[in-house]
């Protein structure tokens, strides 16, 4: 591949780069906009992250926010009890969260718990969070715990605008898309996407599932547990509401939808739905208020019956039609 | 004095509920040889590979490949020794192009650095220079099988278990891949043992055949030697076909 080439298909990321950048000096005025896009990002880390278990490992997990509410409550806890630093909380966060993924996915792998049975487990683990830490005085609790208010701190990682959240869940965001582009052309990436599609062909081949899909959860458990952590510190709080069943299913509805296995496919899904999910929210909230899952379902239908790839496809081939256009069938990518 | 077996199988049982799938086997291969296993549908012959390849436990016995005990072993760290297999039924990696599968297997005893000069050279092996970017899913049976053949041959394995990889195939297709296992054979010194019902490829390949038949090992010989057994006829033809 040439350098034209090259760059012809890392043209749509730079683009989407400079228009992310730029998007709070649009709509940064309006508060409630920079909450919505921060929103959508959000979304993007999390789908991005499930793309390594879910898309690639195809192990359907459903316990994104299991992850999420323990890194956010590691960090959230630090800050309150000890006043460490939120930047130091996210790392610890991800840690703990890839701790507890090890511990629990080490017997599911060992004892070959998949598919269904996966996704049950996986589920059920976010409740099982949320009722203890609802149990656990010290820690959760059924009130809310404030983190410390302050009108712009980069040490506590609290601000009275949500333009500094948004560049940091942009950073998370890139991040995320790196260590999944990273794997997709490592060996591990190449384990993943064949013992996801059989997992005794893998074995007789030299692939080690258990010890790839353990590894696979860890690294997604990782990085939603980091996100955990500016996710409180966005919202100002922390609950054990935050292990939640339906946020959790959502963002594997977004990878699945997305495009298993492609990298930029989830983060294209949320971007998507979540703003849409948000439109519908805003304008139709009073009067229609579920009317999102119900189109969320339609579109997930509508999906499995025709895109059964996901929507990631379409675009690319969408882009080299346009490329085709403005610059000739040479350069297509 | 015989040279030692890459494979030995000793007194192998292998229970599902009350049936005996496979029952008290024993079998000896001996290296750089081309083995065939045949029998009857349901005499066991998958299951013996199943309990071989660490797929499934044995209830009784013992596997040793080149000495070493494997019985009970996981899938991947037999490969690794140097066994591995294909499957009856085709297992493909559907969304991975041909030459992404092959890159699976070539990465059990390579590196980042030398794994591209493996996979092609496995590719121009198996000789699938014309579908490397094609997607598996995409595939048709023949080559599906090829491809399954492929990225066991890019394990580097000593000894290569082949389950019924020529069925389904027409005149043709059988003959590229007999070809193709004649080479493995010969250049690389892989020691095969093939499960088939195509008797052309067994008759046309193997030095020494194992006749399974409801579960137990009944004959053992040259090819012509199986092909008058009484034993075998019987099993496969019933009683009054033996003259």
């Amino acid at each position: 591949m040439n350098t034209k080439q090259r760059t012809i298909k890392m043209l749509p990321l730079l683009v989407g780069l400079v228009v992310a950048l730029i998007v709070p000096l649009i709509v940064g005025k309006n508060q409630y906009n920079m909450v919505l896009v921060t929103t959508v990002l959000f979304y993007g880390v999390l789908a991005t992250a499930w793309n390594i278990i879910g898309g690639m490992a195809g192990q359907l997990d459903l316990a994104a926010w299991a992850y999420l509410g323990l890194g956010a409550f590691t960090s959230g806890t630090l800050l309150l009890r000890w006043n460490v630093t939120p930047w130091l909380g996210m790392i610890l966060g991800g840690l703990v969260a890839a701790g507890f993924a090890a511990l629990v996915g080490y017997p599911l792998f060992r004892f070959g718990v998949k598919e269904v049975w996966y996704a049950l487990s996986s589920a059920a683990l976010v409740e099982v969070l949320r009722v203890a830490f609802l149990m656990w005085d010290e820690v959760g609790g059924p009130v809310e715990r404030y983190l410390p208010f302050h009108r712009a701190s980069w040490y506590h990682m609290r601000f009275a605008s949500y333009v500094p959240y948004y560049y940091i869940v942009l950073g998370l965001l890139l991040i995320a898309l790196f260590v999944n582009y990273r794997i997709s052309r490592s060996k591990l990436g190449y384990y993943l996407l064949a013992l996801g599609e059989s997992e005794d062909a893998a074995e007789v081949i030299g692939v080690d599932a258990r010890a790839c899909k353990l590894k696979a959860l860890m690294i997604y458990a990782f990085i939603v547990g980091a996100t955990g952590a500016v996710y409180a510190c966005l919202f100002g709080f922390i609950h054990p509401s935050f292990f939640n069943t339906a946020q959790s299913t959502e963002v594997a509805i977004l990878g699945i939808i997305g495009g298993m296995g492609i990298v930029y496919g989830p983060l294209l899904a949320a971007i998507i739905l979540v703003s849409g999910r948000e439109f519908m929210r805003a304008n139709l909230g009073s009067s229609l208020e579920s009317l999102y899952l119900a189109i969320y379902a339609v579109v997930l239908i509508v999906i499995a019956l025709f895109r059964p790839q996901g929507i990631a496809p379409l675009f690319r081939k969408a882009y080299d039609w346009l490329l085709s256009r403005v610059v000739g069938e040479r350069y297509a990518a | 004095m015989p040279p030692e077996p890459i494979l030995q199988i000793s007194g192998l049982t292998k229970r599902f509920g009350n049936l005996i799938a496979v029952n008290d086997v024993s079998v000896r291969l001996e290296p750089g040889t081309i083995v065939g296993l045949i029998g009857p549908n349901g005499a066991g012959k998958t299951t013996l590979f199943n309990a071989i390849t660490g797929l499934h436990t044995p209830d009784a016995g013992r596997v040793l490949f080149k000495g070493t005990d494997i019985t009970g072993m996981l899938s991947h760290k037999i490969c690794k020794l140097g066994m591995s297999r294909t499957f009856q039924v085709v297992k493909a990696f559907s969304i991975l192009t041909v030459e992404d599968t092959v890159r699976v297997g070539a990465y059990n005893r390579h590196g980042e650095k030398e794994i591209q000069a493996k996979v092609d050279e496995v590719i121009a092996f198996c000789e699938l220079e014309d579908f490397r970017r094609q997607k598996c899913g995409d595939l048709s049976l023949a080559l599906l099988r090829r491809v399954e053949l492929a990225r066991a041959v890019a394990t580097e394995p000593e000894l290569l278990l082949l389950d019924e990889a020529g069925a389904g195939l027409t005149g043709t297709e059988l003959d590229g891949l007999m070809a193709i296992l004649t080479r493995l054979n010969r250049e690389k010194g892989v020691t095969l043992c093939v499960v088939e019902h195509v008797m052309k490829m067994v008759m046309g390949l193997c030095q020494r055949i194992v006749v399974l038949d409801a579960g137990e090992v009944i004959a053992e010989g040259t090819p012509a030697e199986i092909s008058d057994n009484p034993k075998v006829i019987e099993a496969y033809l019933g009683k009054r076909a033996v003259r």
